[in-house]
């Protein structure tokens, strides 16, 4: 299929999974005797994530950008989002080229994926991006650091399942893929 | 000039990823003022579009728990009717005025101030530090910024954002908003809320001395944007503050924002009369 056409499906779906189903699910662990935050697992930066190796960073950020203020236009929050997918967006070049033992210009056509990285890589790359982009999102929905502890906690809890939840998406539509070709 | 396009061409990236960023922040700066900006708000058509067509197929799998509450609010306004018939009104009251010209009966103030208009909710969040919630009705519906937002069983939020067919509501589950509420015996306060906290609203400013059984009621007060005396929640637990010799009281909200399903809209129509004798006698 064309790479176009593909990452354009793929923006369309993931947009959908999050808006849709997983922002109606309200995680609360052990919430009620100990006030642990609640809070939404945030799987739209796979998108990005996802994009083809040979990217430039200008689409990147282009692409994020999109990316960002059409999830804000869901959920009210106004350049919260979109702010910190750019942060990503900018950062995911050096991030890759610090972890793949080759030129990122030698992957041609390909894209980021557990068939293409390995496990351990991919997992590490994905985590970073996402650990930084919920970082960067709570800090700004929070605006205080007065409570620096309830803020890591709803990061790494945050962080934790929508790694969960990217797993899942990777090992249903890489299976896929691998037996179309 | 050579240099600068030099340059520009060098940290083409950098300086697109700090332009971006900027815009980022002037829109989050936008809307955290009161006025918001209306374009990225769920308040829009592509996003309001979405979400009704959800709402339209969750909104089966609700039914029967609608039908049960819409029967038991039935219930409870067939009782206060009949309360109603035997008070005799022309002798209670002071001030008395015509609903329609036309009618020759007169009725208290009171009851005539407010238009309540019905609207369905078709996206709704509770986890965030903001809560919204998208209505299905908007400003050709005669909703506009600022009415107060009921549910059958208590208060939900203030409207916020308005277009053509939608409009969305900042929740009560928000620490951008105050509520004026008042307890069983008259004693006045203010809701406020916690995300730290989220199954509970607090009542604040509260004198230590007044006695709070667990289970009293606390309905909304007379200088807030909803009608008087709409339940707001029960007392969980109260909880005394030494600075001040204030006490919190937390409440169990009567409103379920889970399963939202219709809400009413309230209009107040003496509100713009009110605000300009207020913002007069304020020039002085």
């Amino acid at each position: 299929m064309n790479v176009y056409l593909k990452n354009m499906l793929r923006f369309c779906i993931i947009i959908l999974l999050q808006v849709l189903i997983l922002d109606k699910i309200t995680l609360r662990w052990w919430s009620e005797p100990s006030g642990f935050p609640v809070f939404i697992p945030y799987v739209y930066p796979l998108f990005l994530l996802l994009l083809p190796f040979e990217t430039p960073v200008w689409a990147l950020l282009i692409m994020g950008f999109i990316l960002g203020i059409t999830v804000d236009s869901f959920m009210n929050t106004a350049g919260m989002h979109a702010f910190a997918t750019i942060i990503i967006a900018y950062l995911r070049t050096n991030v890759l080229s610090a972890l793949l033992p080759r030129n990122l210009s030698e992957y041609d056509g390909q894209h980021p994926s557990i068939r293409t990285m390995g496990w351990m890589p991919f997992l590490v790359y994905s985590a970073f991006l996402i650990i930084l982009h919920h970082f960067v999102f709570f800090s700004i929905e929070l605006w205080n650091l007065s409570n620096f502890g309830f803020l890591l906690l709803k990061v790494v809890a945050s962080a934790v399942t929508s790694m969960l939840f990217i797993i899942v998406y990777l090992l249903l539509f890489t299976r896929q893929s691998a037996s179309r070709v | 000039m050579r240099n600068f396009i030099l340059f520009v061409r060098r940290f083409f990236n950098l300086i697109l990823f700090l332009a971006l960023e900027i815009v980022c922040v002037i829109l989050i700066e936008h809307t955290n003022t009161l006025q918001g900006n209306d374009i990225i708000s769920s308040a829009n058509m592509v996003s309001g579009l979405v979400y009704k067509k959800q709402s339209d197929v969750v909104y089966y799998f609700g039914l029967r728990k609608m039908n049960d509450s819409l029967v038991n609010e039935n219930a409870r306004l067939r009782n206060e009717i009949d309360q109603l018939h035997s008070v005799d009104t022309l002798k209670d009251s002071v001030v008395h005025r015509k609903l329609y010209s036309a009618d020759s009966s007169t009725h208290i103030v009171k009851f005539a101030d407010y238009v309540y208009r019905t609207a369905r909710v078709i996206n709704n969040s509770t986890n965030a530090s903001d809560n919204y919630i998208t209505i299905n009705r908007g400003s050709r519906d005669g909703i506009s910024k600022n009415m107060a937002v009921i549910s059958g069983t208590g208060i939900v939020g203030r409207v916020e954002h308005v277009s053509a067919h939608f409009a969305s509501v900042l929740s009560v589950l928000s620490s951008k908003q105050k509520v004026a509420a008042k307890l069983k015996d008259g004693t006045t306060g203010y809701i406020i809320w916690d995300e730290k906290q989220p199954d509970a609203l607090i009542m604040i400013d509260v004198p230590q001395q007044v006695k709070v059984k667990k289970g009293d009621s606390v309905y909304t007060g007379i200088f807030s944007i909803f009608s008087p005396d709409i339940m707001i929640g029960t007392v969980l637990k109260t909880v005394v503050v030494k600075k001040n010799a204030m006490q919190l009281i937390y409440l169990q909200s009567s409103t379920n924002f889970h399963n939202l399903q219709y809400v009413y809209v309230i209009e107040n129509k003496m509100m713009i009369e009110k605000k300009i004798v207020e913002d007069s006698s304020g020039k002085k």
